[in-house]
């Protein structure tokens, strides 16, 4: 429950009634807008906005189909992604999370839905090299093999983009690819070629290739999963100077020490993504729980101080608190007290459900703003629990911790 | 009845710990390689024994060089220094480093089956003649006992309705069962695998595990697997870490076991009626 | 069941079909090509001298005085003489309704065509015999006039009187004028039918048999010698005399040459379709390593795997054969059945001939074998780590897994170069770069490729500067014949007379009086060897400007003295200018002053030449002559026709005894097209090794393409649209190309002089003085833009096509 950093919007999953985005701007992405294009002669294909979120997908379906039959990868994915977000993406092999990265790069093309990338619907009425030329001047994309290639030095690695997307002046060309390869700190490096250097350099050139042509939009596929732990601590490193410089960043992983530095950990499972508030609050869980929790979990919006949970009441559900703050308060002597107030991907109804019995505080909407929550039905939470011991484990420990603190105010609603 | 089982096999493996030879052992085994940047230690001196009827699981991150130690064992690529034996029976002990390439082929046939993450099946042949393959190379065989064993074999990873078809018009899980079978074609009582589970998803990762655990506790074949996946490890009867080369951990799955078993026991008796047993024709030659 | 690893052959064999028709054919052509000219030489070798055995080709041709039965009785009772036939032989200017045109031709009777026994005559059309006032003629002949069985033949006289004759059938006679590319064409009529043409019936021929050592030229000139002297002493003046052996075809020689020629270009074929095998196995193998490493990983060893690939090839070689061995069979037969055509004999029918097919066998099978053999066992020892994890095949060069610490010499040359370029201000665009870097990869490949292109490209280009080099040459003959028409008459004229009627015909601005005599070369022992023509144009012509090879030519004031052609030196090979020569002249023998050699091409006898006056002096024909050269303004070959036409016109209303009036080269025409022929075969094997090339060149490329299948997808990652890509690929074929085009400018100049030499001397007996073209080099390069830009667009749209995840799902 540490991330609140720039935290934008959040993840719906399909099938749901939709609840409303809300997106908060943040400054960089403001400061991203101000981009001027450096493009010569002919008009790019999609014209980048400079407005709105980064991307935005919008119930993509993705069937793959062979002599088997049919399988589906995604399962209709709603995803907004804000301009000058670091976010990572995160799932077991088999997910579909390669699938959605290759929607996002417009190197795959989805069964059904929409995805918008800068604004531009990528897959309506474009081909394949259309696409290309598209991707080349509004996003750079990081392999987890490097993917350089092996017949040009790093320098003209890096400048081949731009020969591409036919961005800058020819000539000035060298001097920018230059200034790239001294950022990922290879200007020793910029004549040899690749196979002359390390897999760390190798993938530092890779993302100076994928920053030639100054694209807002940065998606990388296990950018660290060849390197040892030292290079991939200084390509994160890179990637974080990048966010701070208004870049967004999209990076699929499965190194749980990356996903603790980007501002958005997504996490997919069998083809549908998993709430973050879902994931957040109860990381022990297995993906698969943590689906079953976001299917199961209905969206509930409380307004300015409505009342929850009132005192020894049944708690039929598990809360996960999705947007905005609430407050707990406790009866003390007839009256209400405020106890504590919790926020964004805290949860509450969890110590009655566990320990049965009736509510043993009252919790309220704050006089703020209104309240987004997921409530999820008593019973699957349970079942859930069953079937994940160590989640288990930790959330009594929490719960214990929970009622020591608040022993004196439980036992006397007990009363 | 998986519960019994695999605990059965616990406890073999706790009995043969102290009264058997392990099948493999590997000793200080080194292997480097040189790159741009100098040399590269893949293995850092691994000590590693595997005794019979054992479900290994060695997990590491990607570079932590568990495929390297894998390839170690059955034998695709050599050490740069280190011993590795096997040891099919009390009678008789292997060095793997001794074998010459050609030779290190039909070893490999007989001793160790080899199930990789890209099942590895010739697209061309059909599932039976993909299985009966290593039995025309290695020629332990006639050419009517391969073709049985091979349905035998199908029908073990209940793929015998699959036998005529191609490996691309079947599921991915069903290429890796099929892969299984195929590394059991010469009957070896070893099987290594690198990321089975690795290209499926979770469910069909499950069978491969359900498929594997039965290999081990009625076929009592010994296995070797090696995964990123850290969440399988209850799954193994031993599991290891490796982490820049070095064994960092070797652990029972006591207590964590028993978590798992609980709830697998569960699923199954809820999703599945339990496996009919055939057994193979065992004891070639 | 078949065995599952016969079966992955069996599926192997036809997976990438096209890649399966690159090798078939790669093999085919070399195949079919060799196949055509083995078979064709052995099938003409044995048909060429049995079927000109066949027709009981005279060993003796003697030209003579008129004779009669009597004397012919003499010829066949004389010692070594088995047979003999008397024939008359008269040229006559022939039409039919359908020709406008007067056409010369040797008209031959003979005393009963059932008798027939030397240089027969083989039926083709109608009938093989002549009645009185009935004609057949040679079929020769339907190449210059339009006539069927049926039609009247119009036959003028001397006296201009035209004569009628019913055309009944059409014969081949394949002896007589065998070798002679200028002979004129032949027809045949009964002796009955000679008074109608107002000739004797008596002969002026005889063809003779010796009754042994028929192919022993020496024994038959002995014969011959001693018949000439014994017809000679008995008042008969011997001419000409030809000797020929019965089982050797004047120009045997030449074909030989020239199927010679045609069987190293096929060695070469088969050579570079080799190399073309060899590449297209050593792409399959690197698609196969996976295949390789699983089979090796699940027990296979180096030797099944070795076995496996080798029966691969084997069965490439099998389909291929099966394709190319009735192929070849069928061109070998057409193309001596051409040739025969063109040399006028015939053949004994279509069949297999044993070894041209045993040397297809070797040539399909073994060649790829050989050429296989390297990469097949490179693959089959590859390891199973190598082989699972695809280095080999991802990056071909050796530091796979090696140490890659540094880059390569070639590398560093590569880079350092765009480095020196770009500090003087010289920008190569990037993917520019790819594609030239690109070219540089697969060295090996490369190195086969530019191989067969180059080579491909160089016998083209040889191939026209040979034909260059000939018609230079014939161009040079036709200096000796540069009067634009050629006037004979039946009786000598006084040459000014002549020049005064001819010079009112309006075209014509010069007239010069020729004379001729026929004469004898005898050797040291006085025995004659050849005929010897002497032409006599004034010494100081216009008409003639021979190319000296040695001494001079001849001048006003010459006696006894001439300058002579370089066939000469088939007898006497040490001639010098200033030697004497015997000869038999006017009946004498007489020995006469070489005062130069010339170039001259030419088979039937020698020429010579000697100044008019003397030819005056000694003929007793002071200003006059039967033969008179006239030069016409404009000199092309219209204006020749129409003006020989005119003069002969002119000339028979004025009341000459007209023979023949032809325009300027029409006798050089035959020889011309005989060497288009030549020049013809020689493109057609160019062309073929261009194809190869070519496909070498499409299957490189198309290998490049595949295995580069996961860069193009990157490049398409970072933005390069379809032209892109396709650009990239395009120029590397074309880089490829030029390549082989800068190469084949060098190596074709050998080969020019090696292909001219070789000809020259096969068809001329000498060397010629060799010329270069624009036109090949030229043509080649057009064709080499278009094939390199074809060979590489079909494997760049495929490559275009890919989408990236497919690409990059090759991981």
């Amino acid at each position: 429950m540490s991330q609140r950093v720039a935290r934008v919007t959040e993840v719906r999953v399909s099938k749901k009634s939709a609840p409303r985005v809300v997106a908060k701007k943040s400054s960089t992405a403001q400061k991203e807008s101000s981009r001027t294009s450096p493009l010569r002669g002919e008009k790019n294909i999609i014209p980048a906005e400079r407005e709105g979120p980064m991307i935005e997908t919008r119930g993509i379906v993705k069937i793959f189909t062979n002599a088997a039959g049919a399988f589906t990868v995604l399962k209709g994915v709603d995803l907004t992604i804000e301009r000058g977000e670091f976010v990572s993406i995160v799932g077991k092999s088999g997910s579909g999370k390669s699938t959605l990265l290759n929607m996002i790069t417009g190197i795959d093309h989805p069964t059904s839905g929409q995805m918008i990338v800068g604004g531009a619907d990528i897959y309506d009425n474009l081909s394949e090299s259309a696409r290309s030329k598209w991707r080349g001047r509004n996003l750079g994309i990081v392999f987890q093999f490097f993917q350089l290639l092996p017949m040009l030095t790093l320098l003209e690695n890096v400048m081949l983009p731009m020969d591409y997307a036919d961005m800058y002046e020819f000539e000035s060309r060298p001097a920018r690819a230059k200034e790239l390869l001294v950022l990922v700190g290879l200007e020793k490096e910029a004549s040899k070629l690749p196979a002359a250097v390390s897999t760390g350099q190798q993938q530092a050139a890779a993302i100076a290739r994928a920053l030639a042509c100054d694209p807002p939009l940065l998606v990388a596929d296990e950018p660290t999963g060849n390197l040892d732990s030292k290079s991939a601590d200084a390509i994160i490193q890179v990637f974080e100077k990048l966010v701070a410089q208004g870049k967004t960043i999209v990076m699929v992983t499965h190194d749980p020490s990356l996903t603790s530095r980007t501002h958005r950990n997504i996490i997919i499972s069998d083809g549908e993504l998993i709430h973050e508030a879902v994931s957040r609050s109860m990381p022990q869980l297995r993906h698969r729980h943590m689906l079953e929790a976001t299917k199961l979990a209905k969206p509930v919006t409380f307004k300015k101080g409505e009342t929850i949970l009132d005192f020894n009441q049944p708690v039929e559900n598990l809360y996960v608190i999705v947007r905005g703050n609430v407050d707990v308060l406790k009866k003390s002597r007839g009256a209400s007290k405020p106890l504590t107030q919790l926020g964004p991907d805290d949860f509450f109804g969890d110590i009655e459900i566990l320990r049965g019995g009736k509510s043993i505080a009252a919790v309220r909407a704050s006089e703020k703003e209104s309240v987004e929550a997921l409530a999820l039905p008593k019973a699957d939470f349970l079942r859930i629990l069953s079937e994940s011991p160590i989640t288990k484990v930790a959330l009594d420990k929490a719960v214990a911790e929970k009622m020591k603190n608040h022993k004196p105010a439980a036992s006397k609603s007990e009363e | 009845m998986t519960l019994l089982s695999t605990s059965t096999t616990a406890a073999s493996a706790v009995f043969f710990c102290l009264t058997m030879q392990p099948i493999i052992e590997l000793q200080n085994i080194v292997k480097t390689y040189s790159t741009p940047a100098g040399d590269f230690a893949a293995l850092r001196g691994i000590n590693l024994r595997v005794y019979k009827g054992e479900l290994l699981g060695i997990i590491g991150k990607s570079g932590a060089g568990k495929s390297t130690l894998l390839n170690m064992i059955n034998g695709v690529d050599r050490a740069t220094s280190g011993e590795i034996l096997v040891r099919l029976n009390a009678a008789t002990e292997e060095r793997v480093g001794q074998f010459e390439e050609s030779q290190l082929s039909l070893w490999r046939g007989r001793t160790m089956g080899v199930v990789y993450q890209s099942f590895q099946l010739l697209p061309m042949l059909t599932l039976v003649e993909n299985i009966v393959l290593p039995m025309d190379l290695c020629g332990l065989y006639d050419a009517r006992t391969s073709r049985e064993r091979a349905i035998e074999l199908l029908r073990l990873v209940e793929l015998e309705d699959q036998a005529q078809k191609l490996p691309s018009q079947i599921s991915g899980g069903q290429q890796q069962r099929a892969a299984i079978a195929r590394a059991l074609a010469n009957d070896p009582p070893i099987l290594v695998a690198d990321e089975p589970t690795g290209s499926l998803d979770s469910v069909t990762a499950d069978t491969i595990f359900e498929l594997f655990e039965h290999l081990v506790s009625d076929q009592s074949k010994t296995i070797v697997m090696v995964t990123h996946d850290s969440s399988l490890a209850p799954r193994f009867s031993r599991s290891l870490t490796l982490a820049d080369g070095e064994l960092v951990s070797d652990s029972e799955n006591a207590h964590s076991g028993g978590l798992r078993r609980v709830a697998s026991a569960q699923k199954k008796v809820a999703t599945k009626p339990a496996r009919p047993k055939r057994g193979t024709k065992r004891g070639a030659k | 069941m078949i065995r599952p690893r016969w079966r992955k052959v069996f599926h192997d064999l036809f997976d990438n079909k096209a890649r399966t028709l690159l090798v078939v054919f790669s093999i085919a052509v070399g195949v079919f090509s060799i196949g055509v000219i083995s078979g064709a030489y052995k099938i003409i070798q044995s048909d060429m001298s049995v079927s000109y055995a066949a027709n009981h080709p005279g060993n003796i041709e003697l030209r003579l005085a008129d004779f009669n039965a009597d004397t012919l009785a003499s010829i066949r009772n004389s010692a070594g003489i088995a047979d003999a036939e008397g024939r008359r032989v008269v040229n006559f200017r022939v039409r039919t309704a359908a020709n406008d045109k007067w056409v010369t031709l040797d008209i031959v009777a003979l005393d009963d065509f059932a008798q027939n026994r030397v240089n027969l005559l083989a039926p083709v059309e109608g009938a093989s015999i002549a009645d009185k006032n009935q004609i057949l003629l040679e079929k020769d002949v339907l190449e210059n006039i339009k006539a069927q069985v049926g039609d009247p033949l119009s036959i003028e006289l001397a006296d201009g009187t035209v004569k009628t004759l019913l055309i009944v059938g059409i014969v081949q006679d394949a002896s007589t004028g065998a070798g002679d590319f200028l002979a004129p064409s032949t027809a045949y009529i009964h002796m009955s039918s000679m008074p109608t043409l107002r000739q004797p019936q008596l002969y002026n021929r005889a063809l003779v048999l010796v009754s042994e050592g028929q192919d022993d030229l020496e024994h038959i000139r002995i014969v011959g010698a001693d018949l000439k002297s014994k017809l000679e002493k008995n008042g008969f003046p011997v001419f000409r005399t030809r000797f020929s052996e019965t089982h050797k075809h004047p120009l045997a020689d030449t074909v030989n040459a020239v199927l010679g020629i045609l069987m190293a270009l096929g060695i070469l074929i088969v050579f570079l379709s080799s190399s073309l095998i060899a590449n297209t196995l050593n792409a399959l193998l690197n698609q196969h390593m996976r295949h390789i490493g699983v089979i090796k990983l699940v027990g296979g060893d180096n030797r099944q795997v070795l076995a496996m690939y080798l029966v691969l090839i084997l069965a490439f070689s099998v389909l291929a054969l099966a394709v190319a061995v009735p192929l070849g069979g069928g061109g070998a037969y057409g193309l001596a059945t051409f040739l025969a055509g063109k040399l006028g004999f015939g053949l004994l029918g279509y069949r297999i001939v044993p070894s041209a097919l045993l040397i297809q066998f070797l040539v399909g099978i073994l060649v790829p074998l050989l050429a296989g053999l390297i990469p097949v066992i490179g693959g089959s020892r590859v390891t199973v780590l190598t082989a699972l994890s695809g280095d080999s095949a991802r990056e071909g060069d050796t530091r796979s897994t090696g140490d890659p610490a540094s880059m390569t010499r070639w590398e560093r040359v590569q880079t350092q170069a765009v480095i020196f370029l770009a500090r003087r201000g010289i920008h190569i665009p990037r993917p520019f770069v790819i594609s030239l870097r690109n070219t540089f990869r697969r060295r090996g490949r490369l190195a086969l490729t530019l191989f067969t292109l180059t080579m491909g490209g160089a016998i083209f280009i040889g191939v026209f500067n040979v034909r260059v080099t000939l018609d230079d040459y014939i161009d040079s003959i036709g200096q000796y014949f540069r009067a634009d028409v050629t006037l004979d008459f039946d009786q000598p004229y006084y040459i000014d007379e002549v020049k005064q009627f001819a010079l009112q015909v309006p075209g014509v601005s010069t007239v010069e009086g020729w004379q001729f005599a026929g004469a004898e070369l005898l050797d040291e022992q006085g025995a004659v060897i050849d005929n010897l023509n002497i032409l006599a144009p004034p010494a100081d012509s216009e008409l003639i400007k021979p190319i000296i090879s040695a001494g001079r030519f001849i001048k006003l004031g010459d006696e006894r003295k001439l300058a002579i052609s370089e066939a000469i030196l088939n007898y006497y090979p040490n001639i010098q200018p200033g030697d004497l020569l015997p000869m038999n002249i006017n009946g004498r023998v007489e020995h006469w002053e070489v005062v130069g050699l010339f170039k001259f091409v030419g088979r039937d006898g020698i020429l010579a030449y000697m100044p008019l006056d003397y030819s005056a002096q000694i003929s007793n024909m002071i200003n006059r002559s039967f033969s008179f050269r006239i030069v016409t303004n404009p000199h092309d070959r219209a204006t020749q026709d129409l003006m020989a036409e005119k003069l002969d016109r002119y000339f028979r209303d004025a009341g000459f005894k007209v023979r023949s009036s032809q325009s300027g080269l029409a006798s050089l025409d035959s020889a011309a097209e005989s060497l288009d022929t030549l020049v013809t075969f020689l493109l057609i094997m160019a062309i073929l090794t261009a194809v190869v090339g070519s496909m070498g060149l499409a299957g490189t490329m198309g290998m490049n393409v595949l295995e580069r299948t996961r860069e193009i997808g990157i490049t398409r990652a970072i933005g390069a649209d379809d032209r892109a890509v396709m650009r990239t690929v395009i120029a590397e074929g074309l880089v490829i190309g030029m390549i082989s085009f800068a190469l084949a400018i060098v190596i074709s100049v050998p080969i020019t002089y090696l292909l001219s030499w070789i000809i020259s001397v096969a068809v001329f007996e000498s060397p010629l003085a060799t010329h270069f073209t624009w036109q090949g080099y030229l043509i080649w390069l057009a064709l080499l833009l278009v094939l390199s830009t074809v060979a590489s667009i079909l494997p760049a749209r495929n490559a275009a096509r890919l989408t990236i995840r497919e690409v990059l799902a090759y991981e």
